[in-house]
């Protein structure tokens, strides 16, 4: 029987094109429903200035666990800050995991920040943060689906000046799979379980 | 002085706490039940607390009269302080900041970008002055607010601006209190409501008893204990589990770098499956192993069931 990857990714661009309707409000810039459709389609996503910013900050937080880091750089210290916490884990390591949702062979994978001592980082540049931010995110369920030895979960979120670590526990965390299985019953539901098993073919 | 992670007291530890809940469900008669406390009234609401259940107090009018009055001497005889609220402390923190430095404030009154760093910085310092130099425990009192979130309506602490963050930074608990039927109580874990705070064993939603006439206002006092309890189980059990993950990571690493070659490729194979794993060692072990098999230029023959160089198996593939 084939399998078929699953991403927290592709579920989060799902939940989001479901919470946000884009037919409600034909003003809305961001068509979230084409972005899921993209993110199905597995085409390529355009580096935002955002995304660029994330991708800068985990370099830098890279650089200074690697004994480097430009110490003048204006988020060197809220880098360290996160440098500190993942040196000695894994940095940048990719995982997957077969499971079995609804009959199907899925293949979830994922790339964990960092992962050290039965903890999962991830490191999330942001501008704007709030306590409780990532609550409904599907990254830590499904990252908890993939690492069944990890028992927390922690956002290292920082805006460049401050480092706020933000902490789930596995016995807290709802399981990811009830979400895959609505996603395939929707799928199959809009009919595009075939797109999905097109583009999502394991290899 | 250098100590053991398994030396740590935690019966000495003093417990740091944020309740938060709607106006009137009982935040304050609920922070008053923690031990010995001494209740820093901002809010100027102890009126609205039964008379029988009302601790000594201050009632601070600015940010400065509190830092006179908490000196140790003045509160040598108190085991906790009860700050109610935490969102009207911080804006007398952010008074006494505009006041400090008017680049601290806007035109308007309200803290500039830099005023709010300020302020968040000077939350941090004044818990970690009482907890760490006045050794008491602290509870914090928030007023919590509805925001809607998407189809969901989330609890929030009611604190301006980004200050929000940094409260919950210094604290070991932090709970929600809401009604269900007739019984009010305390959640400790996140949920779809809120975001919360547990940490040592303390977890879940926890029942509130309802206070009589004959039952004391002792509930925070039951469970700062009971977290002092949880906590030294934990410790012991956590110190076990991280022990034995050190001891695979080491062992891992000693296997590791005795490969230099093949045979000693092939020689760590048993030895690696004999290791017992802990936590996530496991996956960082078998990293750093094939890390060094990759240096070492060799890889796996799944018919030989051994490693060899990566070059014979190129060869023997072209002699095909």
């Amino acid at each position: 029987m084939e399998r078929y990857l699953m991403t927290h990714s592709l579920l989060s661009a799902w939940l989001y094109a479901m919470k946000e309707n884009p037919y409600e409000d034909m003003t809305t810039e961001k068509d979230s429903y084409a972005e899921f459709l993209s993110a199905l389609k597995r085409e390529p996503i355009p580096v935002s200035e955002a995304m660029q910013k994330g991708i800068d900050f985990e370099n830098l937080v890279t650089d200074i666990v690697r004994g480097g880091g430009d110490k003048t750089h204006y988020w060197y210290e809220a880098a360290y800050k996160v440098a500190g916490i993942v040196k000695g884990g894994l940095l940048q390591y990719s995982t997957s995991r077969e499971i079995t949702v609804r009959n199907r062979r899925i293949l979830l994978y994922g790339r964990l920040d960092a992962l050290k001592a039965g903890t999962i980082y991830d490191i999330k540049y942001s501008g704007s943060y709030d306590v409780g931010k990532y609550i409904d995110s599907t990254q830590h369920p499904t990252y908890f689906e993939l690492v069944p030895e990890a028992k927390y979960f922690t956002y290292l979120v920082s805006n460049g000046t401050n480092v706020w670590p933000e902490t789930y526990r596995r016995d807290e965390t709802p399981s990811i799979i009830p979400v895959i299985e609505d996603f395939f019953d929707w799928l199959d539901l809009q009919g595009l379980t075939n797109l999905y098993k097109e583009k999502w073919l394991a290899l | 002085m250098i100590r053991q992670p398994n030396e740590i007291i935690e019966k000495e530890k003093k417990i740091r706490i944020l309740i938060a809940g709607y106006p009137g469900i009982g935040k304050s008669t609920l922070a008053l039940s923690a031990p010995n406390p001494l209740h820093i009234d901002v809010d100027f609401g102890i009126d609205r607390i039964e008379p029988r259940y009302r601790k000594p107090f201050i009632q601070p009018q600015s940010y400065e009269e509190i830092l006179e009055d908490l000196t140790p001497n003045n509160v040598k005889d108190f085991d906790t302080l009860v700050f109610d609220t935490g969102g009207k402390l911080i804006n007398l923190m952010s008074l006494w900041a505009i006041k400090k430095d008017p680049k601290y404030g806007q035109r308007d009154g309200t803290l500039s970008l830099k005023g709010y760093g300020f302020v968040g910085k000077e939350f941090v310092r004044l818990m970690d002055y009482c907890f760490y130099e006045l050794n008491k425990h602290i509870v914090m009192v928030f007023h919590a607010i509805e925001e809607k979130d998407g189809d969901n309506t989330r609890l929030r602490i009611k604190v301006e601006g980004q200050t929000k963050n940094n409260v919950w930074e210094p604290m070991d608990l932090g709970g929600f209190m809401e009604i269900y039927g007739n019984d009010r109580t305390i959640g400790f874990s996140n949920c779809e409501r809120y975001f919360a705070k547990g940490t040592r064993g303390i977890k879940g939603v926890w029942k509130i008893p309802e206070l009589t006439p004959s039952t004391p206002n002792d509930f925070l006092t039951r469970l700062f204990e009971q977290y002092n309890a949880l906590a030294a189980q934990e410790i012991a059990e956590t110190q076990k589990e991280q022990e034995a993950y050190e001891a695979a990571i080491a062992k891992g690493q000693e296997i590791i770098a005795s490969i230099v070659d093949v045979e000693s490729a092939n020689a760590a194979i048993p030895k690696m499956k004999a290791i017992t794993h802990a936590l996530t060692s496991k996956q960082e072990i078998n990293v750093a192993f094939n890390a060094k098999i990759a240096e070492l230029g060799l890889v796996y023959d799944k018919t030989l069931k051994k490693y060899i160089p990566a070059q014979a198996q190129e060869d023997a593939k072209g002699a095909k």
